[in-house]
């Protein structure tokens, strides 16, 4: 392999509630090999976005903190460095760009100077080198007329626009690792291939590697090479894109790929949904937190967190349904060690 | 850009000219208005009839409304009833008197109140954001009138520090050092009653850009925090600070009013209440028109700032400025 | 009842979250949860105290205040605080103090409160007409608002009651027709509301009273910022009284109240300048009571309402959160 770029080992983040402290995710566990992409899953509210504004170290401005656990990238524990350290990497070995491209351009500055601020910031380029840099940037994600675009502001432009945009401003210093918070989720599903496809091509070209955040399994599919499976603050299943789809494990992961539409043909069926609800934030169930919810809940789910297990060497689950099962055995160690 | 501040021009003129209908209509539908004080007691009904002829007054009402407007746009104030001064000679020397006591004290309070707002929404419910917020609460309940008789109780007749009232002391006009010290008490007064609220707007505007997503954005970049905070937020928080700027400019010459009242400031608030005790109608009519203008003038001010703020405004896609 | 929402178009599933069900559908259920926060903010339940007191010395006031106001007294005139009888002293005719900062009370409360009652009235009708219209009638209405917002309101006041002679009537009149156009703004708001909505086409058609729609709409969607808007209006109607009274255009006597005392205590502040410390004092926290209580109200319907944490309660939290994980 090339290399692991980032390893997450028991991420626990919380935030501050009028009641105390409220954990957001818990014992998180992630690596991410270089050039490869990772794809979080899951609801609204499991906790993947969180997740990902932890890396970057955003969550301590949203009023949450990260707790426990490390992320180590390049060697260095991001968990345990100040925001004036955090500050250099961000932006220049580790981008990101997020849901909604409207909202997250300074409406009061040309794109240009907010592309070229980044290349100031990191590169220490002059502003007519950053200016220069910025348009060539423009025109590498595919806006047409760049020289132009890059004096107009966002509202001059439509989303599929203004998220080239924001992946301008992510690639500027040329990232090793870029975080996509579900960077389709607010544009037309054309538009969405499109952006799809540029990142796709964008990570190729540069050989960064990319975490990105959907709830979509049809863009997770498209996209990942390893899929993890959040709920509820934890991470259920992961394992290779292809271990995932084949062989998915966790009932919660079964689930949500019966729930695709038209993928095993029959289009008329009646969809498969997952009865209730994901709990909120300080309501999490005892035991497995996918009990509630689950059509194989056993007595011991109600009352004990599983561990991750087994089911291949390369893919894990954390249900009581892989308790016995052979790989897990054999894999024994490794769990205890951590991932 | 252009078209904007025409429209916005347009606009202003409009309002300008419904001041002048409301206003001349209020003071026509006076019971004992103009009409009865304008004409000298003790005329035979002839001499009335004939002194109200001079003076326009036995015209329909919307030609009295046209002839007073176009003397109004020629500069023409108009004449006191009672001693037959011209308007314009009483009522330009308060209009410098008051703009000298706004200036001073608009510019102190804004000079305080949008670093301090800033402060205190990146440490928000800290010491300093608790002091501020008491201090607005206090400028807002308390009456300015009485803050500025407290004032003088205390700095004027018990410490004896500094004058009582008045502009300048007799015999010392023109002498700065003398109007800075009559100006110390009433600056004070009118300080608190902006520093409330512009603290306070200042305040809630960046802590509200700071939740953008856009400023997301600026920390994902790397931007260091001061950058973040004075590059990326304040020029949009700017933005609803200039709106209400804009907005507030009637209730400040109101606020003048009073503590021009209470420290006897030879200004155009002063003037108002004396002319109103006094049912002279016509400097009424010129204080209101002037009042208005410079209203005008400072929204127009605003609208050109905002304008400048922010590049949204040029392409006129914001209909109207949201109150 | 949430779960996976399926969008057919898009060919994959959209993860619903479960928060949408949650609609506060009971109003009883909203009215305990809008108390309990208001409750828990401390000034809003002193603003609710103090405003309270106040209240029960207006109505009480011929029991509470030891002497008439209006009993002239020239041999008692100018009266330190604490004389005999005199609890606060007497003012430059020999009357009471204290009893006419009690009567004062019932100036500044009725004032308040009638001028936000009007002013809400007008507010809503104005609002009601201008959103169900639309067009151009919402148009000119808009106008008008913006005109009177640019208005310096206090001018106004003095010429009309300048011109108009100093009634109490006159007063409240023209406080009210100068500080109706937020609410007039929040009614409309809702109205434009309604007017995009589908429903009220339906619910037309099965035949439920047009206006018994709009009325329970109203309540349920503007009748909180209302209630905030007008009680501001009382502060801004209690301050206005006293600037006006101070300037001898509000209330007349034999009528007292506290800015009409201040008016006096200015005349005479070399003699006693603790006259002019109570009346101010009343007023202030009257106003402050007032805006307190408004805030709360504000603050507990705000669905994004803030949670004041300090950063050493922060700290401790993080401190208690590691001690339990060991």
């Amino acid at each position: 392999m090339a290399g692991r770029i980032l390893q997450i080992r028991d991420l626990t983040t919380g935030f501050v509630t009028e009641k105390g402290i409220v954990k957001a995710t818990d014992k998180v566990s992630l690596q991410l090999e270089k050039g490869q992409t990772l794809c979080l899953v899951g609801e609204s509210g499991s906790g993947k976005s969180v997740t990902a504004l932890s890396i970057m170290r955003l969550i301590d401005y949203a009023g949450g903190m990260v707790l426990e656990g490390s992320i180590e990238f390049h060697g260095k524990d991001l968990a345990q460095i100040g925001q004036d350290e955090l500050r250099k990497i961000r932006g220049d070995k580790i981008a990101m760009i997020f849901q909604d491209p409207m909202s997250a351009l300074n409406p009061v500055f040309t794109i240009g100077d907010q592309i070229a601020e980044s290349l100031r910031l990191h590169r220490g380029l002059s502003d007519s080198a950053a200016w220069k840099e910025a348009v060539e940037l423009l025109r590498l994600v595919g806006i047409p007329d760049p020289a132009l675009r890059a004096k107009q502001y966002s509202h001059e432009l439509s989303g599929g626009m203004c998220q080239r945009v924001v992946i301008a401003i992510a690639l500027a210093c040329r990232p090793d690792l870029l975080i996509a918070d579900e960077p389709t989720t607010a544009l037309d599903v054309t538009v969405q291939a499109q952006i799809l496809d540029l990142l796709r091509n964008l990570k190729d070209e540069l050989g960064m590697s990319i975490i990105l955040i959907t709830h979509d399994m049809g863009v997770a599919a498209e996209m990942a090479d390893r899929i993890a499976v959040m709920y509820a603050g934890v991470i259920v299943e992961e394992g290779t894109v292809q271990e995932i789809f084949n062989n998915p494990s966790h009932p919660y992961t079964v689930g949500l790929l019966q729930s695709i539409p038209g993928l095993d043909g029959d289009r008329g069926k009646e969809l498969f949904t997952i009865q209730g609800s994901i709990p909120g934030l300080g309501q999490i169930p005892t035991g497995c937190r996918f009990h509630p919810r689950c059509p194989h809940a056993m007595d011991i789910c109600r009352s004990q967190e599983p561990s991750d297990y087994w089911i291949t060497q390369d893919h894990r689950a954390a249900c009581w349904l892989f308790e016995d099962n052979k790989v897990n055995k054999s894999n024994q160690r490794k769990v205890k060690g951590g991932v | 850009m252009t078209e904007y501040l025409v429209r916005r021009l347009l606009q202003s003129v409009l309002v300008l000219f419904l001041i002048t209908l409301v206003a001349f209509g209020l003071i026509h539908a006076a019971p004992g208005g103009p009409t009865q004080i304008m004409l000298s007691p003790g005329l035979s009904p002839e001499a009335l009839k004939v002194q109200a002829h001079n003076l326009g007054l036995d015209q329909p009402l919307h030609i009295q409304y046209i002839r007073w407007l176009g003397d109004m746009l020629k500069g023409d104030l108009g004449y006191t009833f009672k001693n037959n001064l011209p308007v314009g000679d009483i009522l330009w020397p308060t209009v410098g008197n008051t703009l000298v006591l706004m200036a001073v004290a608009w510019l102190l309070s804004l000079i305080i109140a949008i670093p301090w707002g800033i402060y205190n929404s990146t440490s928000a419910y800290g010491i300093s954001d608790q002091v501020a917020s008491f201090v607005s609460y206090v400028g807002f309940a308390m009456p300015a009138f009485w803050f500025g008789i407290l004032l003088q109780e205390l700095f004027a007749l018990k410490l004896n520090l500094l004058p009582l009232s008045d502009m300048w002391t007799m015999g010392e006009e023109g002498n700065i050092g003398n109007l800075i010290l009559h100006l110390l008490m009433p600056v004070t007064v009118l300080s608190l009653g902006f520093l409330a609220s512009y603290v306070k707007y200042s305040r809630s505007s960046m802590l509200e850009v700071l939740d953008q997503d856009y400023i997301r954005t600026a920390r994902a970049k790397g931007v260091p925090e001061r950058k973040v905070v004075f590059r990326h937020a304040l020029r949009n928080a700017l933005i609803p600070i200039i709106t209400v700027l804009g907005l507030d400019l009637p209730i400040l010459v109101g606020g003048a009013t009073l503590t021009e009242r209470v420290f006897n400031w030879p200004g155009m608030g002063r003037l108002f209440i004396e002319m109103a005790l006094a049912r002279e109608y016509s400097v009424l009519m010129a204080i209101t028109i002037v009042t208005a203008v410079m209203v005008i003038i400072g929204n127009l001010v605003a609208d050109i700032l905002y304008a400048i703020v922010d590049p949204r405004v040029q392409l006129g896609r914001k209909g109207g400025r949201a109150a | 009842m949430t779960e996976l929402n399926l969008d057919p178009s898009l060919g994959t599933p959209e993860l619903g979250s479960g928060e949408a069900t949650k609609a506060a559908d009971a109003p009883s259920s909203a009215w305990r949860l809008f108390w309990s926060k208001f409750s828990r903010n401390r000034f809003a339940v002193i603003g609710l105290i103090v405003l309270g007191f106040f209240i029960l010395v207006a109505l009480f006031a011929r029991l509470i205040a030891p002497h008439d106001p209006t009993y002239i007294d020239y041999m008692f005139a100018n009266l330190p605080a604490g004389s005999e009888g005199h609890l606060l002293g007497t003012d430059e005719l020999g009357r009471d103090i204290f009893s006419r900062l009690v009567y004062s009370s019932q100036t500044s409360l009725m004032v308040g409160f009638s001028v936000a009652v009007a002013a809400v009235c007008i507010g809503s009708i104005l609002g009601a007409i201008s959103g169900y219209f639309g067009g151009i009638i919402d148009t000119i209405f808009m106008r008008i608002i913006d005109v009177m917002y640019s208005l310096p309101t206090l001018f106004i006041n003095i010429l009309v009651l300048a011109i108009f002679g100093s009634k109490f009537v006159y007063m409240i009149l023209i406080l009210s027709l100068t500080s109706w156009m937020g609410v007039a703004r929040l009614v409309r708001g809702v109205f434009l509301q309604l007017r995009e909505m589908q429903y009220v086409e339906a619910a037309k058609a099965i035949g439920v009273s047009n206006w018994g729609i709009i009325f329970r709409h109203l309540l349920r969607n503007a009748s909180f910022p209302i209630i905030v808007n007008a009680t501001l209006m009382v502060g801004g109607a209690i301050l206005a009284e006293s600037a006006l009274s101070f300037l001898g255009l509000g209330i007349q006597a034999p009528m007292t109240s506290w800015g009409i005392m201040l008016s006096n205590a200015q005349e005479f502040m070399l003699v006693d300048p603790m006259q002019a410390v109570y009346p101010g004092l009343c007023i202030l926290i009257v106003v402050l009571a007032v805006n307190f209580i408004g805030d709360g109200i504000r603050d507990a319907m705000d669905p994004r309402h803030k949670v004041m944490i300090s950063r050493r309660r922060l700290d401790k939290w993080r401190e208690e959160y590691y001690k339990s994980e060991i």
